[in-house]
């Protein structure tokens, strides 16, 4: 039984050792997507080390919780996710294997974003999953509103404060700089989307919904039949009818999607672009901050 | 009264007392005392040509209802009812496979008290209905039974390393009729595992897993039971969504002393699953059971073929051909489609 008796040996000396912990400087964030560890990084600068889960090239609706995440969130001293239920089948389980209880739902180290905004979508009826993937709370995709990521942006800085009040101050500052910088650019990207007259999109998901409603735009059908459920051929159909009827010039798939119904839709209606969409930093090689992210779908609607 | 009598009582019990909870107190918020809670159910139909000895026909292969939820600031519960019949004439019977609560609050450790599956490797910690095959492997079947899940306790340790790298020591109340039950209940069965994750890139991860275990058998001797299992994982974290691939094999060798049929016994398992489409698997598996062979046991093998669709994450049909070569005149020539269901509050499967 020697192997048992190494075995609680190495055990025990593993918990004397990580309960006395090394005390770093930085405070290391993890985030459920890029585009918020984009914001944790600008507000934090050098006094933040911050990783992302998932990439912007991935559908954040379905990441596989590696243990290696776990790793990542068992350092970590805040969690910071969107919510609205969009991180709800990988989040959890890294959560428990991460064994870090200062970043577990309901402690300063767990930041939910999703209760601090107004969300659109929500369900007004029983939700059932003949629907589909409905999210109870509403539509979770706000990190595609600039307006809501400057709210966002203000709530992280409070929580990075609450954590390191040494820098507090700075963090406060560099938010309600994002925030302002991001309300300005919005006006001319209003400017912009107005001057080329686009009012309807079609998308694969009701993921630029929140983009859509900022900016005066309907998405009058999705390519997906029901949120999560890849499209049937009479859903096509339908799609196709509505394009022609509604004279829709752009069809945006977003880029973890399969383009070939959208092209497929393009064969039967003349006039009709498909362009494939980053809809998170990352999503393109060239999309580096959210600025890149909003600039790259105002330039696409405007025919580029 | 029969077993399944009871646990309609019982079900119907707790879902009035959830219900007029909910109801009871108009608000949402007081909802948040209730568990989370799912049912899980597998629908069978299988053909073979040894009838005598397989359920052909339909049958519910199994139902698993599920509760999970935090008791306090320190522990988080779960139980798992599995429902299902001992052979195709038998009745229904409830069968505790899991009860256990752990810890939420410790860094880096967590332990566990109750009833679980041991941490033997990646697939005795799976629920049935999440086993990569409609059934187990050879050598699963042969030393394991359905699952090796028993009372005791255990403590998971993550090292603090740069990759995912997990200690498990349980000790466990050996009642797995094959393995250990023996009558002397003050020796409780120790179990040892490691894991180690690493990703080889972003879209890759080799995932290693090794294990001992020892205890005491019903032979009146002591059984050693080792295990080991290796993962490859692919998938593009570019159009992940439609393509992947997992190869996974695992090996067991237990030494049963005192086992009339043999002391020493091993067998390996190989599959490989390819997603093709965003809903469709194609799987294939091999089974081989005598590395080393037990007393004059003969060697068997097993190939199976398998493919898989699932409408969405919570329905799925999976049809499987399996051709059984263990020594008997005849080989096995089988087929198996299966329906699996899920409703309500699933927790997301590990990885």
């Amino acid at each position: 039984m020697n192997l048992f008796k190494l075995s609680f040996l190495i055990l025990g000396l593993s918990v004397v050792l990580s309960f006395a912990g090394v005390a770093e400087a930085k405070l290391n964030v993890v985030t459920t997507i890029p585009d918020l560890a984009v914001v944790v990084s600008e507000i934090g600068g050098d006094n933040v080390s911050v990783q992302s889960i998932s990439k912007g090239t991935q559908d954040p609706h379905f990441i596989e919780a590696k243990p290696s995440y776990m790793v990542k969130v068992s350092h970590s001293d805040l969690v910071v996710s969107l919510g609205l239920e969009l991180e709800i089948g990988w989040l959890p389980p890294i959560l428990q294997g991460a064994r870090n209880p200062k970043v577990m739902p309901g402690t300063k180290g767990y930041l939910e974003l999703g209760p601090y905004i107004d969300p659109i979508e929500v369900p007004k009826e029983k939700v059932t999953r003949a629907e589909g993937d409905v999210h109870p709370f509403g539509n979770p995709h706000f990190n595609l509103d600039p307006i809501r990521m400057g709210v966002v942006a203000v709530k992280i800085a409070e929580r990075l404060g609450e954590l390191d009040p040494e820098h507090a101050a700075s963090y406060a500052d560099q938010a309600q700089k994002l925030k302002l910088r991001l309300e300005e650019k919005a006006k001319s990207w209003q400017a912009r989307i107005n001057k080329t007259g686009m009012k309807e999109i079609i998308t694969y998901h009701k993921t630029l919904n929140y983009f859509f409603d900022r900016f005066g735009i309907e998405n009058p059908i999705n390519l997906e039949s029901k949120p999560g459920i890849p499209p049937t051929a009479q859903h096509i159909l339908e799609v196709i009818k509505v394009a022609k009827e509604q004279k829709i010039k752009l069809i945006m798939v977003e880029n973890f999607f399969d383009t070939s119904f959208a092209e497929r839709i393009t064969r039967e209606v003349p006039g009709l672009r498909v362009v494939i969409i980053p809809v998170e930093v990352g999503g393109d090689p060239s999309i580096k901050t959210l600025d890149d992210l909003y600039e790259k779908i105002v330039s696409v609607i405007e025919g580029e | 009264m029969s077993n399944i009598f009871r646990l309609l009582i019982f079900i119907i019990t707790f879902i009035f007392l959830i219900g007029s909870n909910a109801i009871a107190g108009l608000n949402a918020n007081t909802k948040y005392a209730n568990p989370d809670m799912s049912l899980n159910f597998l629908t069978l139909y299988q053909n073979s040509n040894r009838n005598s000895q397989t359920s052909n026909g339909f049958s519910l292969q199994e139902a698993e209802l599920q509760f999970f939820s935090d008791v306090d600031p320190y522990f988080r519960a779960n139980a798992l009812l599995s429902i299902s019949q001992a052979s195709p004439t038998s009745e229904f019977g409830v069968d505790p496979e899991e009860i256990f609560v752990e810890t939420t609050d410790i860094p880096n450790v967590t332990f566990k008290i109750g009833k679980f599956k041991a941490a033997l490797d990646r697939k005795n910690l799976m629920h049935t209905h999440a086993l990569p095959f409609i059934d187990a492997s050879l050598i699963d079947q042969q030393l394991v039974g359905d699952s090796l899940n028993e009372v005791g306790l255990s403590a998971t340790l993550l090292f603090p390393a740069s990759w995912f790298s997990e200690l498990t020591i349980q000790a466990l109340q050996g009642q797995n009729e094959i393995l250990f039950n023996s009558p002397n209940r003050n020796v409780p069965v120790m179990l040892v595992h490691v894991r180690n994750l690493w990703d080889l890139s972003d879209d890759l991860t080799l995932d290693w897993g090794v294990t001992g275990s020892g205890g005491n058998n019903s032979y009146g001797g002591s059984t050693q039971l080792y295990a080991s299992d290796l993962t490859f994982k692919w998938r593009s974290q570019i159009g992940g969504k439609y393509k992947s691939l997992i190869w996974s094999s695992e090996y067991l060798y237990a030494n049963l002393q005192g086992d009339p049929a043999g002391e020493k016994v091993g067998g390996l398992s190989s599959w490989i699953q390819y997603q093709f489409a965003e809903r469709w698997w194609i799987q294939g598996r091999f089974d081989y059971v005598g590395l080393p062979q037990q007393g004059n046991n003969p060697i068997q093998r097993k190939e199976s073929a398998l493919i898989g669709f699932f409408p969405s994450e919570f329905s799925g049909f999976r049809l499987q051909y399996d051709h059984l070569d263990d020594g008997q005149p005849v080989a096995e020539n089988k087929i198996s489609l299966q329906m699996n269901i899920t409703i309500g509050a699933h927790p997301a499967h590990s990885y």
